[in-house]
């Protein structure tokens, strides 16, 4: 059972990968019109974390990041950000954290803290204790 | 002394001593009160791994323990052997399992694990439990049957219980979420609540509508249902939570962060209004137990220990007013 499951997998990997495609350049453009907040819920809209499939993630996480890099004004970003984004943004930052690549960890970091001011501990546990939906 | 043995069921002892002897020799004793003094029963509960919790039913005539095999031994008294005899629910689980609790009608018990699901199963059995099975309708099923399974939590779960009229369930994850489930049955309506803080490790309803977590944070949280059935955190028990963010954390994590956020941070890391914890525990609540008379459908006051150490002794009588009047 377990091959045939890994075409299934394959299949929704495609259609998955090619949603991320369009919104991918959906968001291009909101950046380009500084709609930050926007393409921030964009990207984090239907993030596919059922899936096992690595490229869909990583493709996720090439939109995301893309996004967390243009963000200038935390705050704003934060308060406007409903409260049902926090868990899957504290993920990704998690996720941009372990990248190890300068630019990448200082913005995570400060939006780590402004993130943790808000939605508290809780929000870390959530994704530190997840470990079957990941990013 | 067989038959006019009397059995002083006191969840709180058992707990305290049993659980000494257990992790170290996977036994058991029942300690009963005779002429004054405490004696030991042993109980061989069969088990390969520690045993993790451990429950007196309702009725006082059979005891759930959870154990690191994986298993749940329910043990009754024998009475033409004089001794305790242990049936084991070995299906089903995945990993240890952490907590137990039993609905009021002695029947059926739920479990939760570090596979983080909470199950439900009966425990009937033959002789013990005949004359009452006309109470509730999945009370003819057989011993070790699944009656539900809930997959709510991602991650280990804790602190299982009923609420006083067994209508509805309580448990916690360790992802800082409690789960609550209405009219557990055939189409139950589960509800995940995640909070801000540190995960919880055990739950208490005080009521049908109100529930008392306890864990990591060292400080009761107090959880209502308002009128709509909505489940959600009211408030701490204790010191009051200042609203803003920057005094929510205490001076220790404050350092914590100033190093973790090291020159990023621009704005001064929150020393200035740091409130300490204080509270009456200075490390994580392990359990929170009921001291009101086992039955009552309001608790008015219960008991928590932690790893602190200490054990303490909560009374609601006077907190009704900042409850709200919901208790």
């Amino acid at each position: 059972m377990a091959g045939a499951s890994q075409i299934v997998e394959a299949d929704i990997a495609e259609a998955i990968i090619a949603t991320i495609e369009t919104k991918s350049q959906k968001i291009e453009s909101l950046l380009k019109h500084y709609k930050h907040i926007e393409a921030l819920k964009t990207a984090l809209d239907d993030s596919p974390p059922k899936t096992l499939d690595e490229r869909c993630k990583s493709a996720n996480w090439i939109v995301v990041h893309k996004v967390i890099m243009a963000i200038r004004d935390i705050d704003g970003m934060l308060n406007a950000l409903g409260a049902e984004y926090y868990d899957i943004l504290m993920k990704y930052l998690y996720r941009g954290l372990s990248t190890g690549d300068e630019p990448t960890c200082d913005q995570c970091l400060m939006i780590h803290e402004k993130l943790t001011e808000r939605a508290g501990l809780g929000c870390i546990l959530r994704c530190l204790s997840d470990t079957t939906n990941t990013v | 002394m067989t038959g006019t043995r009397k059995l002083q069921p006191l969840i709180y002892f058992e707990e305290i001593v049993h659980l000494g002897n257990l992790a170290l020799r996977f036994m058991l004793y029942v300690w009963s009160l005779e002429a004054g003094e405490w004696v030991p029963t042993l109980v061989i509960l069969r088990l390969n791994r520690a045993a993790l919790c451990v429950q007196w039913s309702p009725k006082e005539n059979k005891f759930a323990v959870g154990s690191g095999a994986k298993t749940v031994c329910i043990c009754y008294y024998e009475q033409e052997n004089n001794w305790w005899v242990s049936k084991l629910i070995r299906k089903r689980h995945e990993s240890s399992v952490t907590s137990v609790a039993w609905h009021p009608n002695n029947i059926l018990l739920a479990t939760t694990s570090t596979d983080g699901k909470c199950r439900v199963f009966s425990t009937f059995i033959k002789g013990v439990d005949t004359k009452d099975s006309k109470a509730a309708s999945p009370a003819e099923t057989k011993f070790g049957e699944q009656i539900l399974q809930l997959d709510l939590s991602y991650s280990w779960a804790f602190g299982v219980k009923w609420s006083p009229t067994g209508n509805t369930l309580a448990y916690v994850g360790h992802s800082s979420m409690i789960y609550f489930v209405d009219d557990v049955g055939p189409s139950p309506l589960a509800q995940s609540v995640a909070f801000r803080d540190l995960p919880l490790r055990d739950v208490l309803f005080i009521s049908e509508k109100m529930v008392i977590g306890v864990g990591y944070d060292s400080n009761p949280m107090v959880f209502a249902s308002d009128d709509t059935g909505i489940w959600s955190f009211i408030r701490y028990i204790g010191e009051k939570k200042a609203a803003s963010s920057n005094s929510s954390y205490s001076s220790q994590f404050s350092e914590a962060f100033g190093k973790f956020y090291g020159s990023q941070s621009k704005s001064a890391t929150a020393n200035d209004a740091s409130e300490s914890r204080g509270g009456v525990h200075d490390n994580c609540i392990n359990s929170i137990v009921s001291l009101s008379k086992a039955g009552s459908p309001k608790v008015m006051r219960f008991s928590t220990s932690g790893l602190d150490g200490k054990i303490a002794i909560w009374d609601l009588e006077n907190m009704e007013q900042e409850l709200g009047n919901q208790v």
